[in-house]
């Protein structure tokens, strides 16, 4: 699924001008964004700065309460905080989505860049090679890796990385085919550059630059993937207090207790939300640079 | 669904008289769904049951057995003997038995006139048929070979009557019997492939298997010409339902959603908080009829460290709340169980005073036994190693409530100092840590008639590894004195000797503390309120349709 | 003059041979690689599959059983005897025989992808459609549409599978009581699966469209129709969305991929039978020849479906079909 999102990053044309109806400055959704994006950051490094209390401590004689006041987001099967889990979990959620990104980028990155500049030869190998990983459904993928190297959360991380791989490096050689064919380089070459010179001083320079907004906008799709192979059991190992554990735990409570999945989920697509807006914002600016 | 049929009211007038006596009996039944009303039995219809337990690979529960192939064969098979609500043998194929003075030899009488759904007699070579059947290693047969150990041989004294020689006395021979992997079947649908008798079975049952489409349906339409219901049946003559349809609904949200919208009519695996809303609806009735066999239990493994040494097993089992766990996760639903036994077998011993929550005995025992010190997590430490229970956790067997449950037991006995770690799996995986000895820890299920399962699950020989790497043994009970009263109980036919030997032999186990019970293993069923006279047999509490019909 | 033409058109044909031969061979080496991937990848996975085959809850398996499953399946030979048996049944079309379903692969398969295969395209449909609208609103509705257009699509687009269909059976079956939540002989049963999982997909899709759109919107060729006086409906679906849709359909086969990844999820939870419901249990009990033969079957309609698009954007995109 990353793959599609990233592409939405990257399906701007850069030839265009950008339309006048567009919002340019740094507007009312950035800036949420950008607060929300604070407060994940602050829950992620000092989660008790957040909420003090401990996400792992059950009470089980006050399990199953709605949201109040003594619990903001109500209370679980156990009888634990959700707010104080929700809190406890950034860091583990977020260090899941950044990891499976940039484990997907890298070696998206690694087999784009082979394909993309080392001739026809390794450009028809590493395309065969890519067409294999994508005639498999990504959650097999994942589900085999996990399957062959245990269930936890390191593992889940790497198997939503080698999931998204093949998107990342198929946008990526394309980009640098791209690149490659585009004036200034060809200009370069006249130049008499090296293709070494070449590709560190203007081809990888000009590939890398999206690559930061499509990792932004990466990171909720896998904090997303997670949570799909936390439903399959194949996720963060119990009681942890990871987003996607917690959605998938809460799912079976829904006609009982809907807290219990709600407020993991929105934490879920709030992120996803204001990494899109941030990358977006980001993104805009450098082009306008 | 269940469209078809409602009208349909052919043959009334037996179902008055039937009627009345399906309602007395329905009255005086323990594990009765509907409470009874003097209304008379509506003769056709479709029942939809989904199921929540995997879908069996065969029909046929002689090969394997599993409790997904004994749910669904209840319906269309039928055993020697049967048991009642007590818990006491009745008969049903067999109309009656004798043992030889040695034990050696049973004698079934086989009820007359009783043929199977494809039209051949049930008689001693029958019965013959299926003990064969079930002893050659071709079929595959776990669960009904195990139970047949002892028996080495059968004879046809008469066309009706069938003798099983064995090799040693066997006690639990009935009960074994009893169990819906032992059913009898037809010889001549034996004779097939073992593809074509997985997909079809043929029994005497009530009803008969009329199509599978495997990850869709089975369809179970009725035996016009049954008549061998077991005696604790509340009417005679053919089930009142035209068909059965059997789903796999492997989601429990959906599958409760399924019934609360009226898609299907009878659910299994209910979860504690669906049934605590189906109790306070008035459109779902809760069915609850507990396993027999073996209560749900966490298994300490004995034959490694740390649980090798009984101080730290007895500080484990001190130190875990496993009380308000059950409580809040079950809310009602399930009773604290403190026996090795289901409460459904007669014979259990409950040991209330071995299982106290007492985190500072635990502290005082962990002291002794060497786990002084604490780390920075505050785990103990002896050696430089740290206090950890391996957990792994089916995925397959373990409802989500149980799951939560491990988790609580994991966050109390942290404060004692035990680091607990879960590792949910999937069956095979976790077939392979057990194989493997890669637990401290572990809960897996066992259904068996009778106390016999003790000596399946404490006995010794239940140690590994015998190549197949599967056992039952998971505490690892290694006690020659607890072996030697399990044979013995085995044995003996005289029931106070073997209810003295059971009673020793559980309290052995229970003072050693190689295992810390939890609850009961639960089958809830939920019906839709138009469904009436659903029961679940008390053998190994399936549910049986015979006398069930749609309002 | 005509020598010369003749030679042309020979030296075409045996490129167009050449593409074609090249696409052949690609496909059968994707095919070879995904067979020996899976192939291994679930041998490597720790667990006995003779031990699944008989295993289930509450089940004890005996030494004797095993064995004879062993043998009968072919386990107690060496992997690589395995894999090159298995290869060469491959070859000649057999995928086998299921270890724990006692049914022969292609049949079972055949039968499960019919309700995968309506399901995918009914949602693949779905999104478009639901992208579509969206994106049209929104790139017309002014600041606010903009925004709540663009909200929409990445939540949409940050649903779990799992969560959105029970969520989904709750308000619709449980409170409406308007759908039913598992599947059913009518189209009704249909409807919140393929709802489940083209919400998501049409979130994607919709954030690449009005990308797209916007882009097509300030192009000179739009320009130039508007100035031409064509009415602005005109130019918005004549042009536009014809430009806007060339990324999109470039990604379908790919989201239909994806939507397989969804059917294992969604099959599971409203009781559907299909290629991803069996897909998974077979991983689950090591079931070889299963995996294999479904993910061989996904393959092979992976390789179609690019097919497929490159024919559609040559459809969409006149630039395309001259080269």
């Amino acid at each position: 699924m990353s793959d599609l999102e990233i592409q939405a990053g990257l399906g701007r044309s850069p030839r265009a001008a950008r339309s006048s109806r567009l919002p340019r400055r740094f507007g009312v959704a950035e800036s949420l964004a950008g607060l929300f994006a604070l407060f994940l950051v602050t829950a992620a490094l000092f989660p008790g700065l957040v909420a003090p209390g401990d996400p792992l401590g059950i009470d089980p004689l006050s399990a199953f309460q709605s949201p109040s006041f003594a619990h903001w987001f109500g209370t679980d099967e156990s009888g634990r905080d959700i707010f104080t889990r929700v809190s406890h979990g950034t860091g583990s959620s977020l260090l899941i989505g950044t990891l499976a990104t940039l484990i997907g980028l890298g070696l998206g990155l690694v087999l784009g860049t082979l394909a993309g500049m080392l001739g026809p030869v390794v450009d028809f190998t590493v395309n065969r090679f890519l067409e294999v990983l994508f005639a498999f459904p990504g959650l097999l993928l994942a589900l085999l890796f996990i399957l062959i190297f245990g269930p936890g959360v390191a593992t889940a991380t790497v198997a939503v990385g080698l999931a998204t791989a093949p998107g990342y490096a198929r946008i990526i050689r394309g980009q640098l085919l791209s690149v490659r064919s585009s004036a200034f380089v060809e200009a370069a070459t006249v130049l008499g550059r090296s293709p070494g010179q070449i590709l560190v001083r203007h081809i990888l320079p000009n590939t890398l630059a999206p690559l930061f907004v499509l990792g932004t906008l990466g990171i909720g799709q896998a904090i997303v993937w997670a949570s799909a192979l936390s439903y399959l059991g194949l996720g963060a190992a119990p009681p942890a207090a990871e987003w996607g554990a917690m959605l998938s735990a809460g799912r079976t409570y829904i006609g009982s207790a809907w807290w219990m999945s709600f407020f993991p989920g929105l934490f879920i697509v709030l992120t996803a939300v204001s990494a899109t807006a941030l990358g977006r914002g980001i993104e805009r600016r450098m082009r306008h640079a | 669904m269940h469209t078809s049929g409602h009208t349909h009211r052919a043959s009334r007038t037996l179902t008055g008289l039937v009627g009345l006596v399906a309602t007395g009996i329905l009255l005086t039944g323990c594990a009765t769904a509907e409470s009874p009303e003097a209304t008379e039995p509506v003769i056709g219809g479709t029942l939809t049951y989904a199921s929540g337990d995997a879908e069996p690979t065969c029909l046929d529960p002689h090969v394997g057995g599993n409790y997904p192939q004994a749910l669904v064969s209840t319906q269309y098979l039928e055993s020697l003997v049967s048991r009642d609500a007590d818990g006491a043998i009745i008969p049903w194929l067999a109309e009656s038995w004798t043992e030889s003075a040695d034990g050696l030899a049973w004698d079934f009488t086989l009820a007359a006139d009783v043929s199977f759904t494809d039209g051949t007699p049930l008689d001693a070579a029958a019965v013959q048929a299926n003990i064969a059947h079930l002893q050659d290693p071709e079929t595959g047969s776990s669960t009904g070979y195990l139970a047949l150990a002892k028996v080495t041989g059968t004879e046809a004294v008469s066309a009706n009557v069938v003798r099983l020689v064995l090799s040693q006395p066997d006690s639990a021979l009935l009960e074994s019997l009893s169990q819906p992997w032992l059913a009898i079947e037809s010889p001549t649908a034996l004779a097939r492939s073992q593809d074509e008798n997985c997909a079809a079975p043929v029994g005497t049952g009530p009803f008969r298997v009329e199509s599978w489409v495997q990850q869709e349906s089975i369809t179970l339409v009725r035996n016009d010409d049954y008549s061998s219901p077991p005696e604790d049946a509340a009417h005679t003559g053919p089930a009142y339902l035209d068909s059965i349809v059997w789903r796999f609904i492997p989601d429990s949200a959906s599958r409760y959603a399924a019934l609360q919208s009226g898609d299907v009519d009878v659910i299994d695996n209910a979860q504690p908080d669906t049934i605590v809303q189906a109790e306070k609806s008035d459109t779902i009735v809760h069915l609850d009829a507990p396993r027999p066999g073996a209560s749900n239990r966490i298994e300490l493994n004995s034959g490694r460290a740390p649980f090798n040494d009984p101080l730290v097993r007895e500080a484990f089992i001190r130190s875990a709340n496993v009380d308000d766990a059950v409580t809040s996760l079950f809310q009602g639903t399930a009773d604290r169980s403190y026996s090795a036994l289901s409460s459904a077998e007669t014979l259990a011993v409950s040991r209330p005073d071995l299982f106290d929550y007492d985190p500072e005995a635990a502290s005082d025992l962990l002291d002794s036994a060497g786990w002084t010190e604490r780390d920075s997590g505050g785990y103990r430490v002896k050696d430089g190693e740290r206090l950890t229970v391996d957990f792994p956790v089916s995925t397959n067997q373990s409802i989500p409530a149980e799951q939560s449950l491990f988790e609580q037991i994991q966050a109390t006995a942290k404060e004692t100092g035990f680091e607990v770690v879960l590792s949910p799996m999937d069956l095979s995986s976790w077939y392979t840590a057990l194989g493997e000895n890669d637990y401290d820890a572990v809960s897996a299920p066992y259904t068996k008639v009778g106390p016999d399962v003790l000596r399946i699950l404490f006995h010794s020989d239940g140690i590994i590894p015998a190549p197949s790497g599967y056992f039952a043994n998971h505490s690892q009970v290694n006690d020659p004195a607890i072996d030697a009263l399990l044979t013995e109980a085995g044995q003996v036919t005289d029931a106070d000797e073997r209810a003295a030997l059971y009673t020793d032999a559980q309290n052995k186990v229970l003072e050693g503390f190689h295992i810390l019970p939890l609850f009961d293993q639960q089958n809830h069923y939920l019906l839709g309120t138009d469904v009436v006279g659903a029961r679940a047999l008390p053998t190994v509490s399936t549910p049986t349709f015979y006398d069930a019909w749609l309002k | 003059m005509a020598e010369v033409g003749r030679g042309t058109r020979i030296v075409r044909g045996s490129r167009a041979v050449q593409v074609v031969l090249a696409r052949l061979g690609g496909a059968v080496f994707v095919l070879w690689m995904v067979a020996t991937l899976t192939f291994f990848a679930i041998r490597l996975i720790p667990g006995d599959p003779a031990e699944a085959i008989l295993g289930g809850p509450g089940s004890q398996t005996s030494p004797e059983a095993l064995a004879a499953v062993r043998a009968e399946y072919g386990l107690d030979q060496p992997v690589l005897v395995q894999y090159l048996g298995q290869l060469a049944r491959l070859a000649t079309g057999d995928l086998g025989r299921s270890y724990s379903l006692n049914q022969d692969v292609a049949p079972l398969l055949v039968g499960q992808l019919g309700g995968t295969l309506l399901l995918a395209v009914l949602a693949l449909g779905v999104a478009w459609l639901l992208a579509l609208g969206l994106a049209t609103w929104s790139t017309r509705g002014g600041r606010l549409a903009w925004y709540l257009g663009s909200g929409l699509e990445i939540v949409a687009a940050a649903l779990p599978h799992f969560w959105l269909a029970t969520a989904l059976i709750v308000l619709f079956s449980v409170w409406l009581g308007w759908l039913p939540p598992i599947s059913t002989s009518g189209v009704s049963g249909l409807v919140l699966p393929v709802l489940t999982l083209a919400v998501p997909l049409a979130g994607f899709l919709g954030q690449i469209m009005r990308e797209s759109l916007l882009t097509a919107l300030e192009s000179p060729f739009v320009l130039s129709a508007r100035a031409r006086g064509e009415s602005e409906r005109g130019v918005r679906w004549m042009h536009v969305i014809r430009h806007a849709s060339l990324p999109a359909i470039s990604l379908s086969g790919w989201a239909f991929g994806s939507l397989l990844s969804g059917a294992v999820v969604v099959e599971t939870i409203f009781a559907r039978p299909g290629l991803g419901r069996t897909l998974l249990n077979a991983v689950t009990v090591r079931d070889v020849p299963v995996v294999v033969g479904a993910v061989l079957i996904v393959a092979v309609g992976y390789i179609l479906m690019t097919l497929l698009t490159d024919l559609a954007q040559r459809i969409a995109d006149p630039r395309l079909r001259a080269g």
